[in-house]
């Protein structure tokens, strides 16, 4: 008996349906995702197109493989949900009397114990339903309460990001480089948590210089040593017997891609509670500080 | 030889044996598919893009906002002005000159009762009409009866009445202002115009 019209038509029929399910309904699902202003706590631009070094950074990056050890995508399990009182109004104790007769199941709420050492965390890891009911309470009473966002998860507790990451925290990247493979800390969000460029021509050159036991490669071909002729370079990471090394415009890029790589701006599809935007003062502040590398943002790195 | 033998049928022209697909097995099928079905409902957030684990729908992370009582009918207008609105009267609040008229510092923005405000984004505007003292009504505005919410409405005009960088200053809208002039208006097919809107009284 012949079979060939009905082998083509099942080779045809699963040849379409892993069509439409892996390339049509993916580009239905996320297809249309353009910048956005839909982040929570501030009214800018996000994502934003990478400056021109910084794209040039991504094929640095590529052609080094970073991405065969280093992932771009931050996990998250869970959320914590707390109350955090910023304000117990004019009359605390009917505040406490509304938190205690709402469905937030708080028994002991009193007075005094409410408006002592604002703002603080009322209730910490509740049920979003009884949270949204407490602050509803403490609002109808007279008080200001406001519901605090934290992503938990390994990811998130390793400081690699302070919440998943999203479709859209990749909507200029060409091509996505999500790596699959951990050998090195995820870089998510490695621009925001390791601010100093210094210390990334440092790591590039010599990783072990900076990270103890790190597993990294050292690229130095992609820095140059050479004379130093009248004024030494402000940029060298090292200068010696007449002799200093200087990062070529390959590392320039790369570092410039992964300083360029953040994911802390708070989206509707990936709720968190962030610090309001810092003010003047706190800028200049953090300014200075760059160059120094905490303990703890070291410790990350690892 | 037996004659009986030469009529019977040869072995493999024997017509198969047909089975029947159990009943047990059919309704074992059909209950997996409701099931799944169900699961898919509760826990797939209908392929919307902003739907990601560890959140299962989008009225879930809506409630997983952060923020406070009423700054939150705020924020979710932001998000509703930057996917709705934004495209005509622009994220600076100011429209385009001759067409879409501005909302930042606009007194119609920041009458003190909604009404007609309310009107305007459920059932549209279309004619000409004066802002600020300039003539506007090149463009038509969208009836949004059909595509938000009450509270989505409710959070768009909060958002843009209240928005301190715009000048605004006016009172919040709720969700009940919205769903009760969507009733009076519920007939309505046709856009409102200005001097319809002005005849009638913002509290209503």
């Amino acid at each position: 008996m012949n079979y060939g019209a009905l082998v083509f038509l099942g080779a045809f029929v699963a040849v379409s349906l892993s069509w439409f399910g892996m390339v049509l309904s993916p580009q239905v699902q996320l297809g249309r995702q353009t910048q956005g202003t839909n982040s929570v706590n501030t009214a800018e631009l996000y994502p934003v197109q990478r400056p021109g070094l910084a794209r040039e950074g991504l094929e640095v990056y590529r052609a080094n493989g970073c991405v065969y050890c280093h992932s771009q995508q931050v996990r998250q399990s869970g959320t914590a949900v707390n109350v955090i009182l910023t304000d117990a109004g004019t009359n605390a104790a009917a505040a406490a009397d509304a938190l205690m007769k709402s469905r937030a199941g708080v028994t002991d709420a009193n007075a005094v114990g409410l408006s002592a050492g604002l703002p603080k965390a009322i209730l910490t890891d509740v049920d979003v339903d009884r949270a949204r009911a407490a602050v509803e309470a403490l609002t109808s009473a007279g008080a200001k309460a406001e519901i605090e966002i934290v992503p938990v998860g390994t990811d998130i507790a390793w400081n690699w990001g302070i919440r998943r990451s999203v479709a859209h925290d990749y909507l200029y990247d060409s091509p996505v480089l999500l790596g699959s493979l951990r050998v090195g800390p995820d870089l998510a969000n490695v621009g925001a948590r390791l601010p100093d460029a210094n210390w990334h021509y440092r790591h590039l050159y010599a990783p072990r210089s900076v990270v103890e036991g790190s597993a990294m490669p050292a690229y130095p071909y992609l820095f140059e040593r050479r004379p130093i002729q009248g004024q030494p370079s402000p940029d060298a990471i090292e200068s010696k017997d007449g002799f200093e090394i200087v990062p070529t415009s390959e590392a320039r890029a790369l570092v410039a891609y992964l300083l360029s790589l953040r994911a802390d701006v708070p989206l509707f599809e990936s709720p968190v509670s962030v610090e309001p935007p810092p003010q003047e003062t706190a800028d200049t502040n953090s300014a200075a500080g760059t160059n120094v590398v905490s303990p703890q943002a070291s410790a990350s790195a690892q | 030889m037996d004659p009986s033998l030469l009529n019977a049928p040869e072995a493999d022209e024997m017509e198969p044996k047909k089975d029947v697909v159990p009943v047990w097995l059919i309704v074992l099928m059909v209950m997996l598919l409701y099931w799944g079905a169900v699961y898919f409902d509760r826990q797939g957030g209908w392929f919307s893009p902003q739907v990601y684990a560890p959140y299962r729908n989008l009225e879930e992370v809506r409630a997983y906002q952060p923020g406070g009582g009423a700054g939150d009918l705020f924020e979710l207008g932001r998000s509703v002005y930057g996917q709705t609105c934004v495209a005509c009267h622009q994220a600076n609040g100011l429209g385009v000159a001759g067409q879409f008229p501005p909302l930042a510092d606009s007194e119609w923005v920041n009458e003190p009762e909604p009404g007609r405000l309310i009107r305007i984004v459920l059932a549209g505007l279309q004619g000409p009409m004066t802002v600020k003292g300039q003539q506007y009504g090149a463009a038509t505005m969208t009836p949004f009866a059909p595509i938000l919410s009450d509270q989505q409405i409710a959070a768009v005009l909060t958002y843009v009445r209240q928005n301190a960088d715009w000048g605004n200053k006016a009172p919040a809208v709720t969700p009940e202002q919205v769903a009760a002039v969507r009733e009076k208006i519920a007939n309505r097919s046709q856009p409102f115009t200005a001097p319809e809107l002005l005849s009638i009284s913002p509290a209503e």
